[in-house]
């Protein structure tokens, strides 16, 4: 189908960056807006808007029917989901090929095979891939969940089996906190993907968080290398980089080829990653497969020159992918630093309010990728990231000081943010050395949490005391100094009188 | 003029003088400019540059940033400071804390019910703000006296969820 027009099936810094690469690509965008989303930058970035429904997710960008609406009101022929929302929803990508449209991602069958945790391990296994020890079949029976949480030994992780995000994720260190691990993952997985359904498996103490890029048009299927996300919190990723510290390139090269098999064993299509947890010996694990763009493919885009999202607009379409046949391999470092509506003084979180003032950091080896500008309001409807900041430099230690200047430019005004936490974590000895894993920001709860050191707080309490000192002079009337209580007005009307 | 600084827990004296302040007793050259058409004061502060948001939130009342940290700070001068103190002197601490949402969000779980004793940091509520459920816990031991909200229920920043009174 020739391809001209296509609906951005999401909101915020995604969409933003999907309508972008759809420019970039001589193609038209179509925003899908909520209540609360019709002044926000990409409703205006885009060639055209729809109104899909009210502000809860459930009822507007959660929709199948209003979003396959607005792809007809609006003559859109493909819809491009983003991340979150409906992008890993094999019925959603069926029924977007059913209306007679391009899905910009891979068929519903890989969606589905994937998305079903326990079904996907039992595929990764059958394709050879290394997997997680853990009870494959999804659990109802509370003493089920126990024996088989005895069978792997403790710790043990409860996961969510539609889920991802750290949503309905749980780690029970010992049996009687088992049941109710179960309840409270079972109640947020409900919440977060429709689906109460959770498995069991083994927790990995201290692996890190390697995933692979993977790119797959009709001819090829090849691997863009690595990204390490081992700095976490509660699940959630919050800065990135590739490559990782811990993979050379002949590990590269075989986790590569483990991340190409298990696209290639479910017959993926477009732009995907195998999220892998890497021990300290080397051995590696498939976690999951994420079957559409994720938050952090800017650090791969920046590493390997590939614009990632471009690639799945022409992918779609039938063409081939723009990156030549022969061995890749990543040049320079890039991070990426999750910006987020939290705060970090209030135990992560959210803030809320109306951003009045917000200056984006720029210059070189920067890029800004945002969702949110001066006056718009952060709500609590939807995830808390207001943007990403991506640095790219020759090597990690150039990388981070780079982000450290990006971080200092950046100033966001009426909501808190976790800028303060990123600058902690860039400066500490351990993450320069790069000695990191999935726990360790649960170790080391004094980056999460600092107070504000006393010359910070005398410096603040100078400010307000100024800010208080100027407020009081405007509002009383000028006296002049010479007691007499005539105003300044007139005194200074004499003096340039007498001029 | 001296001020009185409540910021981030702790009292701060400044006194304004012209062009220089004196903190805590230590005087330091300083000026505060604002970046036209922002909520951003420049401060200059014995020839050193700080980019610092200032938001006003009220009579005396100012929302300091620094990096995406959020400070409150209240600034009385002297003589109303004194009268605050002397006002406030003869109040006595009533009780625990009640536990008060720290933002708007859902109400998925109450953790205890009326009359059960909680430990300091035990979990008494579970909101849901954002897609994640965040547990509220109790800031110090306590009965708890009253559940004020119930699952389902939409909560604004600050209302009460639960109130304590002290363990007997």
């Amino acid at each position: 189908m020739n391809v001209t027009r296509v609906l951005v099936a999401n909101r915020g810094e995604i969409a933003l960056r999907i309508i972008r690469a759809c420019h970039d690509e001589g193609l038209e965008a179509v925003a899908v807006y909520s209540d609360a989303d019709r002044s926000s930058p990409y409703v205006r970035a885009a060639d055209a808007a729809v109104w899909i429904g009210p502000s809860p997710a459930a009822q507007s960008y959660l929709v199948v029917d209003r979003i396959l609406e607005a792809a007809a009101q609006s003559g859109a022929q493909a819809i491009h989901p983003g991340f979150g929302f409906l992008s890993e929803r094999a019925h959603f990508a069926k029924a977007v090929e059913a209306a007679g449209l391009v899905f910009v991602g891979p068929p519903a069958t890989a969606i589905q095979a994937m998305g079903d945790k326990t079904e996907a391990r039992r595929r990764m296994q059958a394709a050879g891939v290394p997997v997680v020890p853990g009870a494959m079949a999804a659990l109802d029976d509370p003493a089920v969940a126990a024996e088989l949480a005895a069978g792997l030994g403790y710790p043990v992780l409860v996961k969510a089996a539609a889920g991802g995000g750290g949503k309905g994720m749980r780690v029970v260190r010992a049996a009687e906190d088992l049941a109710g691990a179960l309840v409270s993952a079972a109640s947020e997985a409900q919440k977060a993907f429709g689906d109460p359904a959770v498995y069991l498996e083994k927790f990995i103490e201290r692996p890190r968080h390697v995933e692979i890029q993977v790119l797959a048009d009709a001819h090829r299927t090849i691997h863009l290398g690595e990204r390490e996300c081992s700095i976490q919190r509660r699940h959630q990723k919050l800065l990135e980089e590739a490559p990782s510290v811990a993979v050379d390139p002949a590990l590269r090269e075989r986790m590569g080829a483990a991340a190409v098999a298990a696209a290639a064993a479910v017959g993926y299509r477009s732009a995907g990653t195998c999220e892998f947890l890497l021990s300290a010996d080397g051995s590696f694990y498939f976690l999951e497969m994420n079957t559409r763009i994720q938050v952090e493919h800017p650090v791969t885009e920046l590493v390997y020159g590939v614009d990632l999202v471009r690639e799945q607009l022409r992918i779609a379409r039938g063409l081939p992918m723009t990156v030549a046949p022969g061995p890749l391999a990543p040049r320079g470092w890039a991070i990426e630093c999750r910006i987020t509506s939290e705060d970090p003084a209030n135990g992560f979180l959210p803030s809320t309010g109306r951003i009045t003032h917000l200056r984006a950091p720029a210059g070189p080896g920067v890029r800004w990728d945002s969702g949110v500008d001066t006056g718009d309001e952060v709500t609590l409807y939807y995830d808390s990231m207001l943007a990403k900041l991506i640095v790219h430099g020759a090597t990690r230690t150039d990388a981070i000081a780079r982000m450290e200047r990006a971080l200092h430019e950046l100033v966001v005004v009426g909501v808190a943010t976790n800028q303060a936490f990123h600058l902690r974590l860039l400066a500490d000895p351990a993450f320069r050395a790069g000695d990191i894993d999935i726990q360790f920001l649960e170790r080391r709860a004094d980056l999460v949490d600092r107070p504000a050191p006393p010359d910070l707080v005398r410096r603040l309490a100078a400010a307000a005391a100024l800010a208080e000192h100027e407020r009081r002079q405007r509002q009383k009337p000028a006296v002049t100094g010479d007691g007499n209580g005539a105003s300044a007005w007139l005194a200074q009307g004499r003096r340039e009188g007498l001029r | 003029m001296k001020y009185l600084v409540s910021i981030a827990n702790q009292t701060v004296e400044v006194e304004v003088d012209g062009d220089r302040v004196v903190i805590d007793g230590v005087a330091h050259a300083a000026e505060l400019r604002p970046v036209a058409g922002t909520p951003i004061q420049n401060l200059l502060l014995d020839g050193a540059s700080w980019i610092i948001p200032v938001e006003p939130a009220g009579r005396g009342r100012w929302v300091l940033q620094r990096w995406g940290e959020r400070f409150e700070a209240e600034v009385l001068d002297e003589r109303t400071h004194h009268i605050q103190s002397l006002v406030g002197a003869g109040k006595a601490q009533t009780g625990p804390a009640a536990l008060k949402a720290p933002m708007p969000g859902l109400v998925v779980r109450v953790l205890v019910e009326p009359g059960s004793t909680v430990a300091a940091g035990q979990g008494v509520a579970v909101l849901e703000a954002m897609k994640m459920e965040n547990e509220l816990k109790a800031a110090g031991p306590g009965v708890v006296d009253a559940i004020h909200a119930k699952p389902g229920q939409a909560v604004e920043k600050g209302a009460v969820l639960v109130s304590f009174r002290p363990v007997a």
